[in-house]
């Protein structure tokens, strides 16, 4: 075979080459998986929910970190960056979040909705100091979620940004919201059903952050700083006692298993220990729903 | 022909001073038009690209220009402040990405944009080296403010205080120069990208300090109950954001009221810019909704009217210009009346002696030609600073 | 050489007229031509050159009848074939010596400049003694200088007769002598014919010929 023939067909192969460049349809940028990063692990599941198969969820934060306190590194916040969509809890949630500079353009506060709804939450101390006068350092309840109600309206905003970036894939998505709002709504019912009728049960919680769950139930709760992985200290189980004084509490909700010694410490006391998980992090087991469903059976013994 | 221009040339380089002279006057007269053309042309289009790629500013009421002038070549005029709540009003209506902008404060002369990372993507501005800002502080620099100031990422830039006595607030921060963006060929190469927080930040409503509740120095506290320490405003800040101090900053009061000096819109789609242009035709607020175009397209207006005066004016020196040329010739021409009965009775035609004339006039030409392109080279390569230099400061 | 048979001549606003029926130069004759200011001396080499244009009689130089020749016939054979001398020099100030000499190669395309002419050029100053001075301005020479460098740029195309109109007339006596020589000298050697318009009749023992034009017909009008 001549050199020349063989240039031919290799023109010719090339030739087809750049034929089926043009035929073959590329993965285009409205088709791809999206690349999504949340702030907490409630978000991630809602997002893996919503999302199905069109998503791809980053959640870098370590399974032994709380999401709300984490700080990313510059690599981290570079993913971020990267990211086609980033969701945030709003509502203070992550402190990092604004420290850093996130595309607004990507980034979705799932409560901003209902921002009107959210919980304020004053701190012990406010300072002032220069010209600009008296500045509260105001905070706002962040553990939105576990109002379930809000929780639908978080996984609500979580599908209407998808759609936005996928709106091809719009049914999928609103069939993921769909049953999961389902889900939720059978939560919240179900904790409804069991606080019924025993609104006014004085109970402690471990730690401010139920906040949202005490509102949406109208329950009688008041809260101490006890750490589940913490011995409590002798001041702790003064005030406790204080507090037990005019709020004959039986119970005391945490947020993860208590060590057996404040467990006994409490039932000296008279009072109960239950766990309701938050749930910002990972669980070590199940997922967000299979928790919560759990949350919702602990609770019963408060209110049987 | 070459004779001819051997002699044109010995004759000119002879005559030095009129030679030259006369090459400077045809090569101001013939540069001076197009200078003018080229830099209008140049003007027109930095300011008109700019203000094409630009759908929609929100800002204040007030002056159009001011507001496009600040927003998209980041000119000294600040317009009036509106609220960061403008921002969230255009993103809200879910018609426009809303991109905020808070120009006010400067290294030396280069403008801190305070923004979202949004304006890199909208202005496809692309980081050359480092990387895209990512804390509170960092700020990445435009390709000729980073030559200027001479910064490379891992440098530092500190914002200059905004008057000398100035004791309320505009702390000099300390920012971390984490990128150098690539050359855009607009005002972006002269501008201090930063996150709008940092921006906040410089002007002390952001800010980071010792916890008071904890500070062992007791003349820094006015007055202390169990529910407010007030410090006083000696309470030391810092001036640079640092790993270890980041966690103390922190912004008091609520975000959406923290200014910016305008909200570029960019519309989802056409329809979308039309209606929300709508929303703010009928709001009673203070904010303006402005197409940069079309404030634009005014400037140019009355730019081109006084190019065109101008234009006028050179014609007519010009004109004065080519008369005194003829002049100087038919003079020099006198001049040599002998000279040119000499070559006659040599046996030069007079077709010869016309040809003697024109490789001068062709000689001083040419030479003004150069010149002109010489002079057009530094002119081409600094419009953009001339440009800016001229018009839009 | 040179033949004027039957020439009449006036200009056609002057007052002036020239008539001269019969008049010849030998090839090689060395002439010169004396008379009074305005007797029409310059006027007769204007003829003979072709420059100053003629209707009435005959003027040969060699073969050429200058009468019949076109106007870019009779420049072409002006330069290639007369060479002139000016009491003024009329070199060109913007020119050096080596330029002015080249000059009539320069403005006539019926010259052509070549290697050739450049080595003969410079032979030619150089054996007028400007061998030192070629690269020199016209305003850094002396009288004589100017002069020989007059006589080279005349010499140059070889010409067959040259026209010289006071050559020596603005130099000092030694000068006179010495310039005079030099193209006495040039004219032997390109076998070429002189005819000189003169005032300097200390001189005109040196010429072959003595032509005084008051012996010729020359009209003043009243």
């Amino acid at each position: 075979m001549s050199s020349n023939a063989l240039k031919r067909i290799g023109f010719y192969l090339a030739s087809f080459a750049l034929l089926l460049l043009f035929f073959v349809p590329p993965v285009t940028a409205a088709d791809s998986q999206l690349s999504v990063y949340v702030v907490n692990y409630p978000l991630k599941y809602f997002a893996e929910r919503v999302g199905g198969e069109h998503v791809k969820v980053t959640f870098p934060v370590p399974g032994d970190e709380d999401p709300a306190y984490w700080t990313p590194n510059i690599a981290t916040i570079g993913a971020y960056q990267q990211a086609d969509l980033i969701l945030l809890n709003g509502a203070g949630y992550a402190k990092w979040v604004d420290k850093v500079s996130l595309p607004r353009s990507k980034t979705v506060d799932t409560s901003r909705k209902f921002r009107n709804r959210l919980i304020t939450v004053k701190e012990t101390t406010t300072h002032s100091h220069g010209a600009a006068g008296q500045h509260a350092h105001e905070n706002l309840a962040f553990t939105t979620w576990i109002d379930f109600s809000l929780a639908t309206a978080q996984a609500r905003a979580v599908a209407a940004a998808f759609t936005r970036k996928r709106p091809r894939f719009k049914a999928d998505f609103e069939a993921g919201y769909g049953r999961l709002a389902q889900d939720l709504a059978d939560l919240d019912r179900h904790i409804e059903k069991t606080v019924a009728g025993h609104q006014a049960t004085p109970l402690i919680v471990s730690h401010p952050v139920y906040d949202y769950l005490v509102q949406r139930y109208g329950l009688n709760a008041r809260s101490v700083h006890w750490e589940p992985d913490q011995r409590p200290m002798p001041g702790q189980i003064i005030e406790l006692e204080k507090m037990l004084a005019d709020h004959p509490a039986k119970w005391m909700v945490w947020e993860g298993k208590p060590l057996p010694a404040a467990v006994q410490l409490l039932v000296d006391l008279g009072v109960g220990s239950v766990v309701f998980d938050p749930c910002g992090n990972v669980p070590e087991g199940g997922d967000f729903l299979e928790i919560m469903q759990q949350n919702g059976a602990n609770l019963k013994q408060i209110f049987e | 022909m070459i004779d001819s221009l051997y002699l044109a040339w010995k004759y000119l380089s002879f005559n030095k001073v009129k030679t030259v002279t006369l090459i400077a006057c045809i090569t101001l007269i013939s540069f001076l038009p197009g200078a003018l053309q080229l830099l209008l042309n140049e003007s027109e289009r930095q300011l008109m690209s700019r203000a094409v790629s630009t759908p929609l500013v929100v800002g204040a009421k007030g002056s159009a220009l001011d507001l496009v002038m600040n927003s998209l070549y980041f000119d000294d005029e600040v317009p009036e402040l509106i609220s960061m709540s403008a921002t969230d009003q255009v993103m809200d209506t879910d018609l426009a990405l809303p991109i905020p902008l808070y120009v006010r404060f400067h290294v030396r002369n280069y403008p801190i944009v305070g923004t979202t990372l949004d304006y890199f993507e909208f202005r496809k501005l692309k980081i050359a080296h480092g990387r895209q800002i990512a804390v509170l502080g960092d700020c990445v620099v435009g390709a000729a403010a980073a030559k200027a100031l001479n910064v490379e990422p891992g440098d530092s830039l500190v914002s200059s205080p905004q008057t000398l006595f100035d004791l309320a607030g505009i702390y000099p921060l300390k920012m971390k120069v984490t990128g150098i963006l690539q050359k855009s060929h607009s005002p972006d190469d002269l501008g201090i990208f930063v996150d709008l927080k940092t921006a906040w930040v410089i002007q002390g409503l952001g800010h980071g300090h010792q916890d008071v509740t904890k500070i062992s120095d007791q003349t820094l506290i006015l007055k202390k109950t169990d529910e407010n320490v007030a410090a006083s405003a000696k309470l030391f800040h810092f001036q640079e954001i640092t790993e270890k101090n980041i966690g103390t900053f922190h912004f008091h009061g609520d975000l959406s009221v923290y200014p910016v000096t305008a909200v570029i819109a960019v519309p989802y789609d056409p329809k979308s810019g039309t209606i929300l242009q709508g929303r703010y035709l009928s709001k009673e607020a203070g904010e303006q909704i402005i197409k940069p175009r079309t404030v634009i397209d005014g400037l140019l207006e009355n730019i081109f009217r006084i190019k065109n005066v101008l234009d006028a004016v050179i014609s007519v020196v010009a004109l004065a210009t080519v008369m005194a040329i003829v002049l100087v010739f038919a003079l020099s021409l006198r001049l040599r009346q002998r000279e040119i009965e000499t070559i006659f009775k040599l046996g030069c035609s007079r077709a010869t002696i016309a040809r003697l004339i024109t490789a001068e006039i062709l000689i001083i030409v040419i030479a003004s030609a150069i010149l002109n392109v010489l002079l057009m080279i530094p002119l081409h390569l600094y419009t953009n600073d001339l440009v800016r230099l001229l018009v839009i400061q | 050489m040179l033949a004027i048979k039957d020439l009449k001549f006036h200009y056609p606003t002057g007052n002036f007229s020239l008539s001269l029926s019969d008049f010849s130069v030998a090839k090689g004759e060395k002439v010169a031509v004396i008379g009074p200011s305005g007797s029409g001396k310059t006027t007769l080499l204007n003829l003979v050159s072709g420059i100053t244009p003629f209707v009435q009689g005959e003027i040969k130089v060699g073969e050429y009848a200058i009468n019949e020749l076109a106007d870019a016939q009779r420049r072409d054979f002006r330069i290639c074939n007369i060479g002139f001398v000016f009491q003024e020099f009329e070199l060109i100030d913007y020119l050096n010596v080596h330029d002015n000499i080249l000059h009539p190669y320069r403005i006539n395309a019926a010259l052509t400049l070549d290697q050739n002419v450049r080595a003969r050029a410079a032979a030619l100053a150089k054996s007028m003694g400007l061998g030192d001075k070629l690269k020199r301005a016209i305003s850094k020479l002396s009288h004589g200088e100017k002069q020989r460098t007059a006589i080279c740029r005349a010499l140059l195309p070889i010409p067959r007769l040259i026209l010289a109109d006071e050559a020596t007339g603005n130099l000092d006596p030694e000068n006179k002598t010495r310039i005079l020589d030099l193209l006495f000298e040039a004219v032997a050697e390109h076998k070429a014919t002189l005819l000189a318009v003169t005032h300097d009749h200390e001189l005109l023992n040196k010429f072959d010929r003595v032509i005084d034009f008051r012996d010729f017909q020359v009209e003043e009008a009243a």
